[in-house]
């Protein structure tokens, strides 16, 4: 990710509201983790495994935080449950940005079938989602899937593509 | 020991302190001992702990207690390294630890065989880690963290059996909102926020 990327969604974050953050990295996340852990605004939580995040998270929430979970689509995968029974069942807003390998673009051949099961799964979880990797609209998309995710208290993802990833 | 003797040892000390508790019979157990607005009974297995730690960080000046299970944190063992990383004054982390998925008819964790829950806190980074084997250590342990200003986990080796409770009444999004609006009217913060209505809006 461009330091430029990273410089944005951390301002967009911050413009938001969002005050908590999990996060669990990645080559390509690299530079959004460490503007993260820089951020005094924001209090950044690596963690071991994407679903304990998103328990974090929810957890931040129920005691008056704004979070949200900074990931890759393998670690969304992986949080299935976790956003099943931690998030949509009682009724838990967090943001997700998600880093979605495997989408057009990807030289890894390992990549591309996480990469083709993440909208799917995103769908079949209910959980509202949008793409996005130009850096003129991260803006206006943090600030929207964060205001949807507090008013509908259910998770909501932006998945960040290759343009904003490389 | 049973886990239901250790709460009642220690349910009198409870005061305003937030509690998470695990899936399985702890929940219904603690309702009857302090049913009370700061409960929140997860419906998961496996993220109590870091429920509890997302709680813990947001509210520092808050006691935060988690109520765990062998089986529980046996899938989310991570979950120990955030946690002593962090390392949170104001959370205390017990696990009752029966050997065994309980509430699955009771086939052996890997805590019925070599492994010692505590002992991998201590790996994970806990200063304050410790095994309790009667209701009395247990109550002792649980009060010394208590009243520390330390991160402190509790492993209270118990037996199989659930208290003699009914079962707790609480569904999922009742407990919600109960616990989040008490925590909002405790701590004069705004967590749901107002819905927005058109009735309000002015246009000049």
């Amino acid at each position: 990710m461009q330091p430029k990327i990273a410089a944005e969604i951390v301002s967009a974050l911050k413009e938001a509201g969002v005050d908590f953050v999990a996060t669990l990295t990645e080559a390509n996340l690299h530079e959004l983790v460490m503007a993260l852990a820089e951020e005094r605004g924001i209090l950044h939580v690596p963690v071991t495994r994407e679903e304990e995040g998103i328990g974090i998270c929810a957890g931040a929430y129920l005691g008056g935080k704004r979070p949200a979970m900074v990931m890759m689509n393998a670690g969304f995968l992986l949080s299935a449950n976790a956003l099943a029974t931690v998030c949509l069942h009682p009724g838990i807003p967090v943001l997700m940005l998600i880093g979605h390998s495997g989408g057009l673009g990807e030289e890894n051949p390992s990549h591309g079938t996480v990469g083709m099961l993440t909208e799917p799964v995103l769908q079949a979880l209910h959980i509202v989602y949008d793409r996005l990797g130009r850096s003129e609209e991260i803006r206006r998309a943090v600030l929207d899937a964060h205001t949807l995710a507090r008013s509908s208290r259910r998770p909501v993802a932006l998945l960040l593509n290759k343009e904003a990833l490389r | 020991m049973k886990r239901y003797d250790c709460l009642k040892a220690i349910a009198p000390y409870f005061q305003d302190e937030l509690v998470v508790t695990n899936l399985g019979g702890v929940r219904h157990e603690w309702h009857a001992l302090r049913p009370h607005p700061g409960n929140y009974h997860l419906q998961n297995l496996g993220l109590t702990s870091s429920v509890g730690l997302g709680l813990a960080l947001a509210l520092p000046h808050r006691k935060v207690v988690i109520f765990d299970g062998d089986g529980s944190l046996l899938l989310n063992l991570g979950s120990l390294a955030t946690m002593a990383n962090r390392n949170p004054g104001n959370l205390i982390h017990v696990v009752f630890d029966n050997s065994c998925y309980e509430s699955s008819r009771g086939a052996p964790t890997a805590t019925a065989g070599v492994t010692d829950l505590a002992a991998v806190a201590k790996g994970a980074g806990f200063v304050n880690a410790t095994t309790a084997t009667t209701a009395e250590d247990f109550e002792e342990k649980f009060l010394q963290a208590l009243r520390s200003a330390e991160l402190h986990f509790i492993v209270a080796k118990v037996e199989p059996g659930v208290g003699d409770v009914p079962p707790a009444p609480l569904d999922s999004q009742e407990n919600k909102y109960t616990f989040v609006r008490y925590v909002e009217k405790a701590e004069k913060i705004s967590i749901l926020g107002s819905p927005h209505s058109r009735a309000y809006d002015r246009k000049s």
